[in-house]
């Protein structure tokens, strides 16, 4: 890792020599330096394999420029960088890359201007995930496939399940998953604003399934974390602990059933769905599943969600943007009413100036200011905030809430008969983001509703959903009070999820084959 | 022996640095002493973008980048891996022979430490550590090749401005098709690839590939409906693919214009046009190739790549439902129709063609299902060991810096006899689905649904009312084993971007099909 201070200088030096060119009307220098170490598990009893696949590691440093040019027919931007190089010389390699490729864009209006809110959140990352070392990452990944060990081979069940064989290892034990660590450091300069500011975060994830195969059965353990010292290989031994209760899983038929959603279905329809529609961007290109519905109720009046990106501990925590913005709290949904979007200054400045905002939004851009702050605007496309990229719209922690304190217990209650889904799959809008039809199929970590108790597991892989996202959100039965740092794969995001009631799911059978071939 | 370098990163440089990382790659296992593997590559792009949103410029990028990936098998008492990757710059151009050094002792650090771990549980863990195993790799015979990039209009000489200009004319022809379109976006890449490929064995391997490709996305909003459409065009070859279009025996690429605007036009249509029911049960459906390229790429070449199969994508892509234990496989078993044949062949042109491999072996034909029976997967040298199998060349990886893993090169169904339109003309009651959209597929693969562009009625083997947000879902043996038509118009298309591993990896790769006849459940809006 390049250290903060090398990230903070070359910002400064950049800055200066930027601020001297004569045909650069302003510009950005974003400067950033990122270490992505995986130690992914595979692990197969029934199967040669080797633990611990993957010990590996992606590195990469280096800056770019923003940069808008004077022109005779308005105003070009453009955006260019250099890997590796943070010497004045990567700048002005830079910039001439920027000058190359500018282009006009109406839309484009200024670079980011500060804030009227002021950054909170400072010296929040852990310095020992800094200096992991490469003995490190390796015993990490083994860390989380001997927990998971641990725990199948202490299951007194499993004995009476081996009965076909002496071995416990032919059951089909299948440990599978990785642990991340993501480090991060960045240093942001610009015309536009005061001074150069810096940012150093780190990320440590866990995401572990676990199957005993031979049964169907599978469990899902995680973990997100901002100190190493925090990973001790629990998403191992959960998800063992999980795919064990699984075996003997049932089918269930076609119908509608009240359900409750755990924590990582529900994830899955916040990445998916729900989030992907909350930004000012698919406003503006029509395709948000709540497109001319800001200020109306999109939900059930129990269901609040925000996005927090400044607080401490929280493992999608940033201390500014990647526009050198600070981060901070946006409320999106509030008591079912649909009340602020995530967004980037670009994607703001855009929304005001559009001549349309009255009609995409459903309400006049001027008439909702505190719903469009730019606190959401980062460089986010695998492996850290690039210095190559333009800011996009990304949300950090969100947060999921419902007014009435519930426990599952009072949820179970509640739905009396139906089914819990701990683990869905491959959720996706299915005809398209703005009509909110969703499919996805249940995995794993799922059980039968009876009299108001979890009963029978169901097995993997024999239920899909087909439904939409706005019934899903209509027919909100309760929402738990606790909830769970969850991220889903290749998302940046982490989701605080809770436990959430669902009055009407509608699932389908599927696979009835694979229980004969 | 420092080689001489140019001062911007350009293609040309995997000449000057061939030997020396040949040299680093061969002289590994003598260099480390229980390093008993190692392969090193090298990727130098040099890529254009423009983008354009509803008739304006949008952006514009040009640059150079290199990377490289670095993989160790090392160990004592037993063989582990350990990678390394890294993504570097101009600055780096000076040292690059020492960074790569650098980068194989970090991986080697890190496959030795893999290793005493692995001895240590395998011991501890006594039968359920039985499994831990030696790292091997399939044989291969080495390989020493160059291949070049194919193009009739250079992605390096092609002008930005010019880029920029021609996607922001069709931006602007496609929000005129009509005023019910209410966003469009258009875009265009062209780029050049040469990869380097060096192991302790002798392999040294230099190919270039060129790539370029057109996007475009499309919201139609009308009184009744709306509709998003996207969809891509690409090719292997220059800026000649986007502006002029490629027809060649298996590829009918429009030009950019013309086929934005003609899905501009589509979903225009498509928003005026009822919604789709579902169905309760099972109908007879027809499905042209483009829907049958996807339905290819999900059904067949995912559950078809050994990695999954062995369990490796457990946690992230998923498993297949083909193998469920070494001695428990579907091959030699029906899983289709006797009509059925099904492939993946890194020969065939396309996003998906190669020369060799990411680990240097010869991409080859690899039959998956041969007239409905299963036959087998497509592997990697470590996948191929396990099964005792020899390796067939299918281990890619999206950038160098990534781990490469088992990947569908062009995957498709073999095409039939039948003529598309006797196809359609034998249905009394039934639907013709046309042109994918989006996938939903079962975790294992043996259950799809997957979303069409559109969807039409046939009535008396007519082709009837269009609809619109249908698609089919089936379970995938039912549908394959109910498949009583293929037709002759085997097509490629390209597919944009699959993701796999973890971190996830997006490539481009190939897919096709001829247009076949089965029976689905029909899905329509919620």
């Amino acid at each position: 890792m390049v250290s903060l201070a090398t990230l903070k200088r070359t910002a400064e030096e950049g800055l200066r020599y930027l601020r001297r060119q004569k045909d650069v009307q302003e510009a950005e220098v974003f400067v950033a330096s990122n270490d992505g170490l995986t130690a992914r598990v595979n692990y197969t009893s029934h199967i040669p394999c080797n633990g611990v696949e993957e010990p590996k590691s992606t590195s990469s440093h280096g800056l770019g420029v923003r940069a808008v040019f004077q022109n005779p027919q308005g105003p070009r931007i453009g955006l260019g960088s250099e890997a590796g190089d943070l010497s004045l010389n990567g700048v002005k390699a830079a910039l001439e890359k920027a000058r190359r490729s500018a282009v006009h864009d109406p839309d484009f209006t200024t670079l980011p201007r500060p804030s009227p809110e002021s950054r909170t959140l400072t010296k929040y990352h852990d310095p020992s995930a800094m200096t992991l070392t490469d003995t490190d990452l390796v015993q990490a990944g083994w860390r989380v496939l001997t927990r998971a060990l641990d725990e199948f081979a202490k299951a007194g069940s499993l004995s009476a399940l081996a009965q076909t064989g002496p071995k416990l290892r032919e059951l089909g034990f299948i440990v599978g998953g990785d642990v991340t660590v993501l480090l991060e450091r960045m240093a942001i300069g610009s015309t536009r604003l005061p001074k150069v500011q810096t940012d150093e975060s780190t990320l440590i994830a866990s995401f572990v399934t676990a199957m005993v195969e031979r049964e169907g059965a599978k469990g899902t353990g995680y973990g997100c974390h901002t100190r190493l010292s925090a990973m001790r290989g629990d998403a191992g031994a959960e998800a063992a602990r999980n795919a064990l209760s699984a075996v003997g899983g049932v089918r269930i038929k076609d119908g509608e059933y009240a359900v409750i959603l755990g924590p990582q279905p529900v994830t899955e329809l916040m990445c998916n769905l729900i989030l992907p529609s909350l930004t000012v961007a698919s406003f503006y290109d029509c395709s948000s599943a709540f497109h001319g519905r800001l200020g109306r109720q999109v939900a059930h009046d129990d269901l609040t969600i925000y996005d927090h990106g400044a607080l401490t501990g929280h493992m999608g925590s940033k201390g500014i943007t990647c526009e050198g913005l600070p981060t901070g709290r946006t409320d999106l949904i509030k008591d079912g009413k649909l009340i602020g979007l995530l967004s980037s200054f670009y994607e703001t400045e855009r929304m005001l100036h559009d001549p349309a905002a009255k009609e995409k939004l459903g309400v006049p851009p001027e008439d909702c200011p505190s719903a469009l702050v730019p606190r959401n605007g980062f460089r986010f496309g695998g492996g850290g905030r690039r210095f190559d990229m333009a800011p996009s719209v990304a949300p950090t922690n969100v947060f999921i809430e419902g007014r009435k304190k519930k426990t599952r217990e009072d949820l179970l209650r509640q739905v009396q008969n139906g089914v819990y889904i701990g683990r869905i799959w491959y959720t996706y809008p299915i005809n398209g983001l703005r009509t909110g039809d969703f499919t996805a199929t249940v995995v794993g970590d799922s059980y039968m509703i009876k009299d108001g108790k979890l009963t029978a597991p169901i097995k993997a892989n024999v239920v899909r959903i087909n439904d939409n996202i706005h019934q899903v959100l209509r027919n909100i039965m309760g929402i738990t009070s606790k909830s769970r740092g969850t991220t889903i794969w290749a998302a940046d995001e982490v989701v605080y999820a809770p436990e959430i009631a669902v009055a009407r799911l509608r699932l389908t059978e599927i696979a009835g084959f694979m229980d004969v071939h | 022996m420092m080689p001489t370098v140019s001062k911007a990163i350009t293609t040309d440089l995997v000449e000057a640095f061939k030997n020396s990382a040949a040299d680093l790659a061969a002289e590994a296992p003598d260099t480390y002493k229980l390093c008993r593997y190692a392969d090193l590559r090298i990727e130098v792009t040099e890529e254009k973008h423009a983008g354009s949103e509803n008739g304006t410029s949008k952006y514009a990028f040009e640059d150079s980048h290199i990377a490289c990936g670095i993989r160790v098998l090392a160990g004592d008492s037993t063989i582990a891996p350990g990678y390394f990757g890294q993504l570097l710059g101009k600055a780096d151009l000076p040292r690059l022979t020492q960074t790569l050094a650098s980068g194989l002792k970090r991986a080697y650090a890190r496959a030795v430490a893999n290793a005493r771990e692995k001895a240590r549980i395998r011991d501890k863990y006594k039968d359920l550590g039985e499994a831990l195993s030696d790292t091997r790799l399939a044989p291969v015979e080495v390989q020493r090749d160059t291949v070049k990039a194919e193009y009739a209009i250079d992605p390096r000489q092609v002008c930005l401005d010019d880029m920029v200009r021609y996607v922001t004319e069709v931006s602007r022809a496609v929000q005129d098709v009509d005023e019910q379109l209410k966003y469009n976006a258009v875009s265009a890449v062209t780029l050049v690839t040469r990869e380097l490929f060096a192991s302790s064995e002798g392999a040294c391997i230099d190919q270039s590939f060129a790539l370029t490709t057109g996007s475009v996305h499309v919201v139609a909003v009308s009184e009744t409906g709306d509709q998003e459409l996207s969809d891509t065009i690409g090719h292997q070859r220059g800026w000649e693919v986007v502006t002029e279009g490629i027809v060649e025996e298996h590829i009918r690429n429009l030009d950019l214009l013309t086929f934005s605007t003609n899905l501009a036009r589509d979903a225009v249509k498509l928003a005026h046009a009822p919604p789709l029911r579902s169905s309760d049960k099972d109908v007879a459906v027809v499905t042209d190739p483009h829907f049958n390229a996807l339905l290819a790429h999900e059904i067949i070449g995912h559950p078809t790549e050994l990695d999954r199969a062995l369990k490796m994508e457990t946690a992230y892509a998923g498993r297949s439902w083909l193998l469920r234990a070494l001695n428990d496989t579907m091959v030699g078993k029906a899983v289709a129709s006797a009509l059925v044949t099904a492939y993946s062949d890194p020969s065939l042109p396309g996003f998906g063609h190669y020369k060799y491999d990411h680990e240097g072996t010869p991409g080859r034909k690899v039959v998956h299902i041969e007239k409905g029976i299963f036959r087998g997967f497509m592997n990697n040298r470590q996948t191929a060991a396990i099964l005792n199998v020899p390796p067939n060349g299918s281990c890619m990886a999206t950038e160098a810096h990534l781990v490469p893993l088992v990947r569908m090169s062009t995957t498709v169904f073999a095409g039939g006899a039948r003529a598309p339109e006797d196809i359609i003309r034998e249905v009394d009651k039934g639907y013709y689905v046309v042109g994918h959209r989006i996938p939903s597929i079962a975790e294992s693969r043996e259950n799809f649904r997957i979303s069409a562009q559109k969807v039409y009625e046939i009535r008396n083997g007519q082709i009837g009312q269009l609809y619109r947000g249908g698609g089919i879902m089936a379970d995938t043996k039912t549908f394959l084993m109910k498949v009583d038509a293929v037709g002759r118009d085997f097509r490629l298309f390209p597919i944009s971007n699959c993701g796999k591993g973890q971190p996830m990896q997006g490539r481009r790769l190939g897919n096709g099909g001829p247009t076949l006849r089965s029976r689905a459940h029909l899905t329509g809006p919620a």
